[in-house]
C-alpha cells in the first residue's frame, strides 16, 4: 500500500503542546512516527556560560511554565548539595507545599485539556475553574501564578504565615470537594470510557523496556515515584505511589485523577508537621560551588534529573535537566505506531507531554 | 574504549536490575573532548560511568540493551558531536533543529564566549 507522510504539529487543534511528529501512514494506520525536537529549543542549558550560578535558578524555572517551581527547586537542591548547605526545616516543608500545589494544578490542567480533546467542553471548564483556585494560592503566597521565583539557594524567598497555611489547607478542602464531582465523571462517564478504554496500551514490561516515568509508568503498574526514595521531608509523610494496571489511556487518566486528592493530603500533612513560623526560611550562602551533583525529583509528569557541574567560579561548567517527557518520548512513539490516525492526538495527550521541558 | 567490554559491563548492570537513568555529555573547554556519562539507577542508588571521548573516537550505542537510549544518543551526537555507532533508531542529525551545527561542542562554546567578549569568533 502507498505510504503517506502527514506532518503533525507544531500547531494542532487538540494538542496545546507544540509536538512535532512526521506520521507515516498506510491508509489511516500509523506505521511510523518520527519526532522532531527544536521548534522551541531555547538552549537554556547553554546559558550557564553567561548567567552566574546564583542567578541561574531564574533560568531553570523558565524551562517550563507548569513545572516552574520544581525546576527552580531541583536546581537549588543541586547547588545546595555541592555547597553542603543545610536548608532550614520550615523551608523544606514549604517547598513540599508548593511542589504538591504544582502537581495539583498540573494535573487539573491536563485533565481539562483531556476533556477538551474528547469534546467534553463543560468538563474542561470545570477542571480549569477548580485549577484557578490553586493558581490563586500561588499568586497569594509567591506573587506569581506560573513563574514563582520563590526558591533560592539555601531555602525559599518567602514565608507563609501559619494562619495562611491553615487557610491553604481549608481552601484545598473545598477544591478537593469540588474535584470529587469532576473525578467521578472522569472515572465513570461512558463517553470518556468509550474514547480511552483499551486505547494505547502499554504493558508493564513495555513500560520498563521503554524507560517510562511518572504517571505514565504508574498507569502500567510500575510503582516508581522519586518521592518515596527518601527525599526529605517526603520521608516523614505517609503515602504510597498510586498505580493502575491496565496501561491504557484511561489508566493514565485515572492515575492523575487519583493523585490530585493525594497531593491535597500531602499538603495537609506537610502543614501539620511544619515547624511553627515565622522562619527561619533560608541559610546564607557564600562562595562558589565546586564538584558535581545529581538530583532526582518527582515532577507532575514524572521523574526529572538535574545534573550540575561546577568549577569553583561564578559560572557553572554544565547544567542538564533530563525531563520526564524526554524519558516518555520513546514510549509515545511506540504507542502511536499501529494506531489509527484519529487516535493519535488522544494517545499523545494521555502522556501529558511538555515540549518546553523536552526541548529546554 | 573497548566496545565489546563496555557493552558486556552494561549488560551485567542491566541483569542486576539497573535502569538507564540518562546519558549526559559535557564539553571540556581545554580540549575538543567530550565527557560522556552513563547514569544508572536501582532503588534510588545511582551508578555513573564516565569516558572522556576525543572527537574521532566512536562510542558504541547501548540502545540494543536499553531501547530508549537512542534519544540520548542522538542528542549527544547532534548537540556535542559524539560519534555514536549502532543506534537502533538513527535520526541522522534531524532530531534537533538548531541554527548552529553541534552547538554544545567546546569549539562552539568558545566561539560564543569570544563573541560575548566582543572578539571575532
Amino acid at each position: 500500500m502507498k505510504k503517506t507522510i502527514v506532518l503533525m504539529g507544531p500547531q494542532h487543534p487538540v494538542l496545546i503542546e507544540p509536538v512535532v511528529l512526521d506520521l507515516v501512514l498506510e491508509d489511516e494506520l500509523v506505521i511510523d512516527a518520527i519526532p522532531r525536537i527544536g521548534y522551541i529549543h531555547r538552549g537554556l542549558e547553554a546559558m550557564v556560560e553567561k548567567v552566574e550560578y546564583a542567578d541561574f535558578g531564574t533560568v531553570a524555572e523558565r524551562i517550563c511554565g507548569i513545572c516552574s517551581f520544581m525546576h527552580g527547586m531541583g536546581y537549588c537542591l543541586a547547588i545546595e548539595e555541592l555547597m553542603k548547605v543545610e536548608v532550614p526545616e520550615r523551608a523544606r516543608f514549604l517547598r513540599v507545599v508548593w511542589a504538591e500545589l504544582s502537581r495539583i494544578q498540573s494535573h487539573l490542567l491536563w485533565l481539562g485539556l483531556g476533556a477538551d480533546a474528547l469534546g467534553f467542553e463543560s468538563l474542561f471548564m470545570q477542571c480549569w475553574r477548580i485549577r484557578e483556585g490553586v493558581l490563586d494560592l500561588f499568586d497569594r503566597t509567591t506573587g506569581g501564578r506560573l513563574i514563582h521565583s520563590v526558591n533560592r539557594i539555601g531555602g525559599v524567598r518567602r514565608d507563609i504565615s501559619d494562619e495562611d497555611l491553615a487557610g491553604i489547607v481549608k481552601t484545598l478542602e473545598g477544591i478537593g470537594a469540588a474535584f470529587s464531582d469532576v473525578a467521578r465523571v472522569f472515572l465513570e462517564d461512558p463517553s470518556i470510557r468509550h474514547r480511552l478504554d483499551g486505547l494505547g496500551v502499554l504493558t508493564t514490561e513495555e513500560a520498563r523496556t521503554l524507560g517510562t516515568v511518572g504517571p505514565m509508568a504508574r498507569a502500567s503498574g510500575i510503582t516508581d515515584d522519586v518521592r518515596v526514595d527518601g527525599l526529605s521531608p517526603y520521608d516523614r509523610l505517609s503515602f504510597s505511589p498510586l498505580t493502575e494496571t491496565a496501561g491504557d489511556c484511561l489508566a493514565r487518566c485515572k492515575v492523575r485523577v487519583r493523585e490530585v486528592p493525594q497531593s491535597i493530603d500531602l499538603v495537609r500533612q506537610a502543614v501539620a508537621l511544619m515547624p511553627k513560623g515565622p522562619g527561619p526560611i533560608d541559610t546564607k550562602v557564600r562562595g562558589f560551588p565546586s564538584g558535581e551533583a545529581y538530583i532526582r525529583l518527582e515532577q507532575p509528569r514524572g521523574e526529572v534529573v538535574y545534573y550540575v557541574k561546577a568549577n569553583g567560579t561564578k559560572l557553572l561548567d554544565r547544567f542538564r535537566a533530563r525531563t520526564p517527557t524526554f524519558a516518555n518520548l520513546p514510549a509515545m512513539i511506540s504507542l502511536v505506531k499501529g494506531c489509527q490516525l484519529s487516535d493519535v492526538a488522544n494517545i499523545i495527550l494521555t502522556i501529558d507531554p511538555c515540549i518546553s521541558c523536552t526541548e529546554r | 574504549m573497548d566496545a565489546t567490554a563496555f557493552l558486556e559491563r552494561v549488560q551485567a548492570l542491566q541483569r542486576d536490575g539497573y535502569r538507564l537513568l540518562m546519558i549526559n555529555a559535557t564539553a571540556i573547554a581545554s580540549t575538543e573532548d567530550v565527557e560522556l556519562t552513563w547514569s544508572f539507577e536501582k532503588h534510588g542508588h545511582l551508578e555513573h560511568w564516565r569516558e572522556q571521548v576525543p572527537p574521532e573516537q566512536e562510542v558504541p550505542s547501548v540502545s540494543g540493551l536499553y531501547p530508549f537510549a537512542y534519544l540520548y544518543e542522538n542528542e549527544v551526537r547532534e548537540l556535542f558531536g559524539v560519534k555514536v555507532t549502532g543506534l537502533n533508531v538513527d535520526f541522522k542529525g534531524q532530531l534537533y533543529q538548531t541554527s548552529t551545527k553541534v552547538p554544545f561542542s567546546a569549539k562552539a562554546i568558545r566561539a560564543r564566549l569570544d563573541a560575548q567578549k566582543g572578539k571575532k569568533p
